[in-house]
């Protein structure tokens, strides 16, 4: 098991070497800056140009001219905390009761055959459609937001920390049983390192839904957070504000990505395999 | 006996947790949540009929549109893209901006640039959907095999040709998985998009009965959406069995060593 | 010269002009990289008349894929030419097939056996019939002809190289090359696939450049073996293989005459690898 996904990177690198031709033309940080200016130019000629009116999609400067001002602002800090909160609580919330069931029902045959099906039906269930049941239950309360984030990166997490515990290598398991390790033993030594890198993917994309069901949450309920400052800006007609926000989310999401990103690396440096997502 | 312990398996918790729902709701009502049977006549009364055509089906055709429009357009500007290691630098960090963009931000703004309309709802879809797919087939036309690059060039096999037979079968399994990805992101889009500004459709139904406290329709609306979140898992599931029967193959024999 | 000596020749054969089918002059390859240039390949001339087959044999790191790439056609050359009847090669020509190394990635997993070996041909345009009938007929010479619904990646290493060389074959080239096609599948697989290729090859008339780090598989396959000296790269020795025409396993490989050429081309190698290079390649090279 592990000498195979060994060769498998090795393999990987090597042809990331080989299909790497010798540097020639820009290098890569400055097309993307290109990328970006060249958006951004776009951006700020459609409303100029009359593709779009300016009262719809104000150009560009305007819109990071008011990200600027925003930045200035205690009630703008306040919604990105709430917005923050709600997200980690979901999400450590979600990981750990998904590490706990994962756990306790990947290493019973019994007991993954028996939720099987219930997981099956239960996974596919969006979680928006809980947002009535949120507001009659919770209000415009941050349990609302965290109803709807626990939900959805439950099963993200759960679902690879199942592939994970699957993924055990019989004999490591077998060799510990021998041995006389102990349950505990067996968890904290034998699956939980083979499970990591799963259950780091599983975080890593439960981080992303968090943010998308925070916002969300925040933006139909009006629970606190950056995507009611969203929906009050609409609605009070600060258009070019209502983009400086949504410009906020997207850089709390980029910010998300990176960090989920380094953790995972930092996490499973020591690990040999460092593998990909598995596609289900 | 195989046969009957896998039925066993299937039904037994879902048989298990009915019970507990029918035991812990007929004993002294409860204003939360309406028992099994209540539920059930509410959902026949509630969505078979009128509201299955004037709510339901019109929901899941702009989905459908939308979703299969984001991984059409995805497709084929991943491939343009992909293809050129030029543009996939340029486009590189804008993309991945609008990727890690919250996809229901962008009911406000297109709520502000097309109008309150069909056209607007399915445009949310598409553009929430569009990501995961467009970036998928980029990383997916990026890491194609040198080998099979060469075999396809020894044999003459170029343009459309090694498109159509090299360049998109490679993609598949990771274009696959960005779809998925653009399906829950859909569903989501699809439902938000008719609670924040809609007068009819699912969603909208939804929020309705919630704000009149017609408990039971709600629930009602919940299953109806859970209901077409796991036909469209099933569907997924089936549509990729089949077109990536040759990966799983493959991975089953790698593994095998 | 002995009479037990090889017919060998310092530096590559080379043909009168008309004559040859494949011919490289003075082909050299330099890898540009970020540590600095690497001189892959020096200077190699030599010429394949039409039907031959003849082996490449040099130490591992001696630019032996390289060169094979810059004849298919997949890698320019920093100088010198390689022509195809007359035709100075710029890209893959349609008259060439190439066997890859990795059959495993060169064969498209999506694609069950008679649909990889068809699909050259489709692309080329090849009426439907006739299609069939090529693939019927490459499938049946690699003796695979009751596979053809079957995933490569279903089939054992030395069958996949089978579907590979049936495309290959199926295609119909003048000129078919092989890189190290059996480095990769075990030593039982490998002797039959080696009969097959002579059985192809004189079936089909088909000219063959096979390149190959093991001196045996050399011997025992080519009329030829050019022998590369070690990285940069000239043509160490060009023998002819004065073995008989029928060649089985174990006969052909108990010759004395085996023996012998199997031990001179060793020490050719040793050589090599040593960084002695033959004399009267450079001057060669150097007029």
């Amino acid at each position: 098991m592990t000498t195979q996904a060994t060769g498998g990177v090795t393999r990987a690198s090597v042809k990331a070497k080989a299909s790497r031709p010798a540097s020639k033309g820009w290098p890569k940080w400055v097309l993307g800056l290109i990328g970006i200016v060249v958006f951004l130019g776009l951006w700020e000629l459609m409303p100029v140009v009359g593709l779009v009116q300016a009262k719809y999609l104000p150009p560009a400067s305007e819109v990071i001219a008011a990200l600027i001002l925003d930045l200035g602002l205690t009630a703008f800090w306040v919604a990105v905390w709430d917005t923050m909160l709600a997200w980690l609580i979901g999400l450590v919330i979600a990981v750990v009761a998904a590490l706990v069931l994962g756990l306790v029902i990947g290493m019973s045959p019994f007991l993954r055959h028996l939720t099987n099906s219930s997981i099956e039906f239960l996974r596919p269930i969006p979680s928006v459609a809980l947002i009535p049941l949120a507001v009659l239950l919770f209000g415009i309360k941050l349990e609302s937001s965290l109803l709807l984030i626990v939900y959805a990166c439950f099963w993200q997490v759960l679902i690879q920390v199942l592939y994970g515990v699957a993924d055990v290598d019989n004999v490591a398991m077998q060799t510990a049983r021998s041995y006389g390790f102990s349950y505990v033993q067996r968890v904290r030594d034998v699956v939980f390192p083979t499970m990591l890198p799963y259950l780091m993917t599983g975080i890593r994309l439960a981080a992303s839904v968090a943010l998308i069901l925070a916002i969300t949450a925040e933006l139909l309920i009006g629970s606190p957070g950056l995507g009611k400052e969203i929906a009050l800006a609409q609605s009070g007609g600060a258009i070019s504000g209502m983009y400086a926000l949504i410009l906020a989310t997207g850089f709390l999401g980029v910010g998300i990505n990176a960090v989920t990103r380094i953790v995972e690396k930092r996490v499973l440096s020591w690990h040999p395999s460092v593998r990909g997502e598995a596609t289900v | 006996m195989k046969t009957l312990k896998s039925v066993g398996f299937l039904l037994g918790l879902p048989i298990i947790l009915l019970l507990w729902w029918w035991l812990a709701t007929s004993g002294a009502p409860n204003f939360f949540v309406p028992t099994p049977a209540k539920l059930l006549t509410t959902f026949v009364e509630t969505w078979i009929g009128e509201r299955l055509i004037t709510d339901v089906l019109p929901s899941i055709m702009r989905l459908v549109v939308g979703v299969l429009a984001a991984i059409v357009l995805g497709i084929v500007l991943g491939l343009a893209v992909g293809l050129n290691r030029t543009m996939r630098a340029v486009t590189e960090p804008v993309f991945e901006f609008f990727r890690a963009l919250p996809p229901p931000v962008l009911v406000p703004v297109l709520m502000l640039l097309v109008g309150i309309n069909d056209g607007m709802k399915i445009a949310v879809i598409i553009s929430g959907c569009i990501w995961p797919v467009l970036l998928n087939t980029i990383e997916g036309v990026r890491s194609i095999d040198p080998v099979q690059n060469e075999t396809s060039r020894s044999y003459g096999i170029s343009g459309f040709a090694r498109i159509r037979y090299q360049i998109l079968p490679s993609a598949t399994p990771t274009i696959m998985a960005g779809v998925r990805q653009a399906l829950s992101i859909g569903l989501i889009l699809m439902v938000i998009s008719e609670m924040f500004a809609s007068s009819s459709g699912l969603g909208f139904t939804i929020v309705q009965f919630q704000r009149s406290f017609a408990v039971p329709e709600m629930w009602s609306g919940i299953v109806v959406l859970g209901l077409i979140g796991v036909a469209l898992s099933f569907i997924f599931q089936a549509v990729e069995r089949r077109v990536l029967r040759w990966y799983h193959g493959l991975k089953e024999v790698e593994n095998a060593v | 010269m002995l009479s037990n000596n090889p017919t060998s020749h310092a530096g590559g054969r080379t043909l009168p002009e008309g004559e040859a089918l494949l011919s490289v002059r003075n082909l050299k390859k330099v890898y540009h990289t970020d540590a600095g240039d690497i001189e892959a390949v020096r200077n190699l001339t030599f010429d394949l008349g039409r039907g031959e087959l003849v082996c490449l044999v040099g130490p591992s790191g001696s630019g032996k894929t390289t060169l094979l790439k810059c004849i298919a056609g997949l890698l320019n050359s920093t100088s010198g030419e390689v022509r195809l009847d007359g035709q100075v090669i710029t890209g893959p020509p349609k008259k060439m097939a190439v066997v890859f190394q990795e059959y495993g990635r060169s064969l498209f997993p999506w694609l069950r056996v008679a649909e990889n070996v068809e699909l050259p041909l489709k692309n080329a345009g090849v009426p439907k019939e006739e299609r069939k009938r090529l693939v019927q007929e490459a499938l049946e010479a690699v003796g695979l002809a009751h596979v053809p619904k079957s995933y490569p990646w279903q089939l054992s290493g030395g069958m996949q190289q089978r579907v590979a060389i049936a495309r290959a074959v199926a295609y119909q080239p003048e000129v078919l090359l092989m890189d190290e096609p059996f480095a990769a599948v075990d030593a039982q697989t490998r002797a039959d696939l080696e009969d097959l290729i002579r059985s192809v090859w004189k079936k089909l008339g088909v000219t063959v450049l096979f390149v190959t780090h093991d001196i045996d598989e050399s011997i025992y396959l080519g009329e030829r073996v050019i022998i590369l000296s070690s990285s940069p790269t000239i043509v160490q020795e060009d023998i002819l293989i004065d073995l008989p025409a029928e060649r089985d396993q174990l006969e052909t490989r108990s010759l004395p005459r085996f023996t012998e050429l199997r031990h001179h081309v060793y020490a050719e190698i040793q050589k090599a690898k040593q960084g002695h290079r033959p004399e009267e390649a450079i001057t060669m090279v150097a007029k």
